[in-house]
């Protein structure tokens, strides 16, 4: 790779893009216009409104005779309009004087009086006649909130007794959360005149009845409390412009380029498809960094400049920090915008690849406008959500430094791996010169009738069963243990197996190693079956123990639910069915497939293929194990019959385990969690054996180009 | 580059060995040999589909050949395609320009892409602009001209770099009589300066025109190599149509012959089957 080379393309294409009128609006327009007219409009429309409310004097339905004296204190509180019966019927006005009517009670639980709120408590309740009738009220009739004065108020509160009133409103109308909100609060000043009536007339000694008082004051300074507002907003408005900056250029110098032709004339000149792609990815950056520039420094201008003396203003340091920041995120996201468009056959092709790349990008920064969402350990590895929640904590400066340093390496990662992707698809000249096929051919998916699959057709079959397997499961959540078992196992990785082996025209025999092996191998095979599990229950869980609940959840499924069925339906539930569905696949179809890795990467990644699939991390290591003594029997003696058999001994085995449990208490597994240390030797003792015998029988030869390397 | 002479050395500026190129299960070329020599003009003659641009996009670097072996003034392509490329002009129908470069922008563009020093750019842009006449539009962005001086300056840019071989596919498709026969003539006066051409056309007269030597391709096959009176002795017949039919017509009755007038006083065929 020349330097030269790539600063002569970088300066060519930047020039081209730069004299491109649309590239310049999204670059340097929409965000001059954006800032501005979001935050003047919204401040002004949201003040607007808010005046106008605060203007408005509520519209309060009350309904019941009783307790004048309440009324009376309303009218003096202001911005009150009473209004008696409005909106009843003549059914609900009969139902509220009945002198036995009561508030119905709530659903959930209530607090007692005095907690929370004192004398006030806000809960739902059943449905029934007087919520209808101010339901009907408040959403349809103009009335902003109903007060419902019940019988017998009047005698409580002139006796030393609980009167009550209920306010019903509508909380999604700002207009009736305002009238429960002044309405609580002439109620309020009342119950505390009230109060101090009944201390006065008992000789109590003013507070008797408050007892504590609990006062609460904000900390956050004003610095935090403009940050947080900007933390919520900022990091998503600007990492969703910069990457629009990017969107453009990525799709015009590659998609583009090709239904103009000019990827052919680039291409017939001695450069490197690595030069070119460094060049335009340097262009497409370049121009994502200007426009998060523009976008930061017109947000900047106009939070200070158009709202002064307001608490929305940071520091210099943050803008400069939070520009730092948009660095990595657009470095990420050009490259895989570049890697992705390069598809394309076209301009509108291009769009079409871009837009569902774009929204899942853009859609972890808007994630951090959510309360609670913020930057940890796990978080810090989240592409692009990670750094919208390091913008978010510079703003309220609370970013710890491992964390920032957790977030840059990651995204470095993550950068590196999509300019790798760009570059390895800037090498396919189909994909230059816009195949109609490209993205098949990249995965190696043609199909290539009487070849076993290759590793892409292995891994990207894995995603999909994967995908089919978790979605299936959503659906199965109501089913029982044993249909959802032999839906999975025969639904969603049998199924599929067989359709891509048959589909793909890949000859079933060599892919799925469907072969009898040598009686040694057998023998072997169902020692390790019989025996394997030692190493996962003695060894592996002792670096990772499982929690109980996952435990039980297991034991529950080995038992099948715990249904009274006889021993050899679990036997063929959880040891026949997943020994046969899953080695296919597995052992199989995967196995077969990655086999032109070379046989050590290929047992490493089947492995961990298997563990993933069983989706917790605490099966991950004595899955994979599992997995990699099962992938070299099959690899040694071509035949996945040895990995079925040993691979429903060991289901069957647990199974037995956990159906009687008595029986195999001399193994002391009844004493802890894990398997004590002489039996876990002997077992593994036993597994030696078992994978000696495996070991004896002659490599099998595999038959084409895709042979395995020792 | 530098002066022809010096292929001297080389007997061959251009050779394909057994090249295959198979896209899906589609063989676009098979077994395909043939040379160019020093100061020679080629041209690959064949309806379309034959493979014509499949060929020269292999021999322009473009596509790897799926077998074969490509050498450009004993450079292997394949091995060492950056050396290679230096010594090739590539210009086909469909080569298009960057729309918002002027053509003296894009030639500077491909000059550095190319490595040649500054002071021997610029003299040479000035060269190409006076000898291909485009002073009129040389600062003018390439959207905005017409498709004759569009060819002109992709010509421009195709000879820019003084290279040993020009790989011309189809120069004269698409367009005007005017324009294409500018540039059969610029393919001549580059043949009596000394320069080894590669061309590929469907019209014969052109072939006939211009080439010292012919490769007849037909489903990525060549039926015939050799000058025009080496296969008009061939195959027995007048002219090169004939010949042409002969050779492919057994088993392609759907070719169908169109007249399409006179042009420098040769007959033009175009071969267009199934059409």
């Amino acid at each position: 790779m020349r330097p030269s080379i790539i600063w002569t393309i970088f300066r060519k294409e930047l020039v081209e893009t730069l004299r491109d009128r649309r590239t310049l609006l999204m670059m340097i327009g929409l965000p001059v216009l954006l800032y501005p007219m979001m935050i003047i409009g919204i401040g002004w429309f949201q003040q607007s409104q808010t005046e106008k409310r605060e203007e408005r004097a509520s519209t309060i339905a009350v309904w019941g005779e009783d307790g004048g004296q309440v009324i009376d204190s309303l009218r003096t509180a202001g911005k009150l309009t009473l209004k008696r019966w409005a909106g009843a019927s003549n059914e609900i006005r009969n139902t509220l004087r009945d002198p036995a009517a009561r508030p119905a009670p709530p659903l959930v639980s209530s607090q007692p009086l005095g907690s929370g709120q004192r004398g006030s408590r806000s809960t739902t309740e059943p449905e029934n006649s007087v919520l209808a009738a101010a339901r009907t009220a408040v959403i349809g009739q103009g009335i902003d909130a109903v007060l419902i004065l019940w019988p017998g108020l009047a005698r409580s509160l002139e006796g030393d007794g609980v009167g009550s009133v209920s306010v019903y409103y509508d909380s999604v109308q700002p207009d009736s959360a305002l009238a429960r909100d002044r309405l609580v609060e002439g109620l309020g000043r009342y119950r505390t005149a009230l109060v101090e009536r009944r201390e006065r007339k008992h000789g109590l000694a003013p507070g008797f009845t408050l007892a504590l008082d609990v006062l609460q004051r904000n900390v956050a300074s004003e610095r935090r409390r403009g940050g947080e507002l900007l933390g919520m907003l900022l990091p998503s408005v600007l990492i969703v412009m910069s990457l629009l900056g990017g969107l453009y250029p990525a799709i015009d110098l590659t998609a583009g380029e090709k239904e103009r032709g000019t990827m052919q004339t680039l291409m017939c000149a001695p450069v490197g498809p690595q030069e070119i792609i460094l060049g335009k990815f340097l262009t497409v950056w370049t121009i994502a960094l200007i426009t998060a520039l523009v976008n930061v420094v017109s947000l900047a201008a106009t939070i200070t400049r158009l709202i002064p003396g307001t608490n929305l203003t940071l520091p210099l340091s943050s803008y400069v920090v939070t520009f730092a920041m948009l660095v990595p995120v657009t470095f990420i996201t050009s490259a895989l915008f570049l890697a992705v468009a390069a598809f394309a056959r076209d301009f509108k092709d291009g769009q079409n690849f871009l837009m569902p790349v774009y929204m899942v990008l853009a859609m972890p920064a808007v994630a951090t406008m959510l309360p609670g969402v913020q930057l940890t350990a796990t978080t810090a590895f989240l592409p692009v959500l990670n750094i919208a929640l390091l913008i978010k904590g510079l703003m309220l400066s609370e970013a710890a430094p491992d964390l920032v340093f957790l977030t840059l390496l990651s995204s470095l990662t993550y950068a590196g791996l999509a300019l790798l992707l760009a570059g390895r698809v800037f090498q396919q000249e189909q994909v230059l010169l816009g195949g109609q096929q490209s993205l098949v051919q990249l995965l190696g998916l043609e199909r290539r009738a009487g070849r076993v699959p290759g590793p892409a057709v292995a891994i990207v079959s894995f995603a999909i069963v994967l995908v089919v397997v978790f979605y299936g499961s959503l659906l199965l959540q109501q089913a029982g243990i044993v249909a959802t078992l032999l839906v999975t196992e025969y639904g969603f990785f049998l199924l599929p197996t067989l359709l891509i082996v048959f589909w793909l025209g890949f000859p079933a025999r060599d892919t799925l190693s469907l072969r009898v092996p040598p009686l040694r191998a057998l023998v072997g095979s169902a020692l390790l079956g019989l025996s394997a599990w030692t190493a996962a229950a003695g060894v592996l869980i002792r670096l990772l123990p499982p929690p109980d609940s996952l435990v039980r959840a297991l034991e529950r499924i080995l038992l099948l639910d715990g249904k009274p069925v006889p021993l050899w339906i679990v036997w063929l539930v959880i040891g026949v069915t997943p020994a046969i569905c899953e080695e296919l696949f597995f052992r199989g179809f995967v196995l077969s497939g990655l086999r032109r890795l070379g046989i050590v990467p290929a047992l490493l990644v089947s492995a961990l293929l298997f563990g993933l699939a069983h989706s917790s991390i605490y099966r991950l290591l004595p899955t994979a194990f599992l997995g990699l003594l099962l992938g070299y029997a099959v690899w040694r003696t071509g035949s996945v019959t040895c990995s079925i058999i040993a691979h429903a001994l060991n289901n069957a085995l647990m199974a037995t385990m956990v159906y009687a449990p008595t029986q195999f208490q001399w193994l002391g597994t009844a004493k802890g969690q894990f398997l004590p240390w002489k039996a876990t030797a002997i077992g593994c003792a036993i597994a030696g054996v078992g994978l000696l015998l495996v070991a004896s029988v002659p490599q099998f030869r595999y038959g084409e180009g895709a042979q395995a390397k020792p | 580059m530098e002066d022809p002479a010096h292929l001297g050395q080389h007997l061959h500026v251009l050779q394909a060995d057994h090249l295959w190129k198979r896209f899906g299960d589609i063989d676009a070329v098979c077994d395909l040999s043939f040379d160019v020599r020093p100061g020679e003009v080629v041209g690959v003659l064949g309806p379309n589909g034959a493979g014509k641009t499949t060929t020269l996009r292999m021999l322009a670097g473009i596509l790897t050949p799926t077998r074969g072996r490509v050498a450009i003034a004993g450079v292997d392509l394949g091995r060492n395609p950056l050396d290679a490329k230096r010594h090739i002009g590539f210009l086909s129908g469909d080569t298009q320009l960057y729309q918002r470069l002027t053509p003296r922008e894009m030639l500077a563009y491909f000059g550095r892409l190319y490595t040649m020093d500054e002071a021997r750019l610029s003299r040479r842009i000035d060269e190409l602009v006076e000898q291909l006449d485009m002073a009129d539009f040389a600062s003018r962005p390439c959207g905005t001209l017409s498709s004759g001086q569009k060819q002109r300056a992709n010509i421009a840019r195709a000879f820019l770099h003084e290279p040993d071989v020009l790989i011309l596919d189809e120069p004269t498709a698409a367009l005007d009589v005017v324009t294409g026969q500018f540039i059969v003539e610029s393919i001549r006066r580059e043949r009596a300066a000394g320069r080894s051409i590669l061309f590929s056309t469907h019209i014969m007269g052109e072939a006939e025109y211009l080439c010292d030597r012919i490769v007849l391709l037909h489903r990525g096959r060549a039926i015939d190599i050799g000058t025009l009176p080496e296969l008009l002795a061939r195959s027995g017949c007048a002219n090169l149509t004939d010949t042409f039919l002969r050779h492919v017509g057994q088993d392609n009755a759907g070719i169908r012959i169109q007249e399409s007038g006179i042009r420098s006083g040769n007959s033009s065929v175009h071969l267009n089957p199934e059409s």
